[in-house]
């Protein structure tokens, strides 16, 4: 994996097919996560059929609560936050002007991603006006593997980064069994640290498409 | 005693104070320090000084308010925020 770099105008990174593979995988797992929970999904069947109109408004209205309610999964709480820390009505008012175009915006741009990362070839070719949204994706997807990875505290972060370091060192040699750990979860963190480095990559690449001098360090 | 055009002006800055929210950024484990910055730097127009003192705020103390004014204005500030990956919220001024 090579992080980005500016060539020919554009961000380019370079991954192979394993690790193109892994990240489509997990781009479109965000997607689904996020269109999943969707608006206007199927209400339970009541089987009083005699009751047409008055089913169709619970319904309505059962969606209304469903669109109104936080998310469930603290990974698309994430994703999709509470505007208000107290204020129910703020938190709720905004979530009814809000979720929908920001579930939008944030399924496209996981879409866009998935099908860069779908072409054939090595290069991950990222527009230089794309760069600053296709780095705010990687966030959002960067927030499941976080929420996954019970990610809470900055100290959480610092932890799993040890956790992995010990994790590399005993899969040299071979001690991983003796340490305890959990495949899956080393398995998860070492996407995170892949998915962060690319990041970090491509906002440097955006720091200094956007301004030129800001890598000179002076006002 | 307060001359009318005291009154008037007291009443202007109560006016103003009611309608005046906040955008708070509240800090995550998650996002980039370079990204937070420039996501500041790039939606609210901050002199890259300025927008990693708010990002350094928000890393060290937990929050920066980031911008002020109406609810609506605010709303849209938190929208875009929360479309960055940024955790945003927004409340009255003073609250």
């Amino acid at each position: 994996m090579k992080g980005f770099v500016a060539r020919d105008g554009q961000a380019v990174a370079e991954l192979d097919d394993e690790e193109r593979m892994v990240i489509a995988r997990i781009v479109a797992d965000v997607g689904l996560l996020l269109g999943g929970e969707q608006f206007g999904m199927d209400a339970p069947v009541d089987r009083d059929a005699g009751l047409d109109d008055a089913d169709e408004i619970l319904r309505h209205l059962r969606g209304l609560e469903e669109a109104l309610a936080e998310p469930d999964d603290p990974a698309v709480l994430r994703l999709l936050p509470s505007a208000s820390r107290e204020d129910r009505e703020i938190a709720d008012e905004f979530r009814r002007l809000t979720e929908g175009d920001l579930r939008d915006l944030k399924v496209e741009r996981l879409r866009q991603m998935w099908e860069q990362l779908s072409e054939d070839g090595p290069e991950w070719e990222v527009a230089s006006g794309d760069a600053m949204s296709t780095a705010a994706a990687l966030t959002d997807i960067r927030l499941v593997l976080g929420s996954r990875l019970r990610l809470f505290s900055d100290e959480d972060a610092e932890r799993l980064h040890t956790e992995i370091e010990l994790a590399a060192h005993a899969l040299d040699t071979d001690a991983e069994q003796a340490l305890g750990l959990d495949p899956e979860r080393v398995w998860l963190g070492m996407l995170y640290q892949a998915l962060t480095w690319l990041q970090e990559s491509l906002v440097q690449y955006a720091i200094t498409a956007d301004d030129p001098a800001a890598g000179d360090d002076h006002e | 005693m307060s001359t009318q055009e005291e009154l008037e002006r007291e009443g202007a800055v109560a006016l103003q104070t009611a309608d005046a929210w906040v955008t708070i950024v509240w800090n995550d484990p998650v996002n980039l320090m370079s990204y937070v910055t420039h996501v500041f730097q790039t939606y609210f127009g901050f002199s890259r000084h300025e927008a990693e003192a708010r990002m350094r705020e928000v890393h060290e103390h937990g929050r920066s308010v980031v911008s002020t004014g109406g609810r609506e204005k605010m709303e849209v500030d938190v929208q875009a925020m929360h479309g960055f990956g940024l955790w945003a919220t927004l409340q009255r001024s003073g609250e």
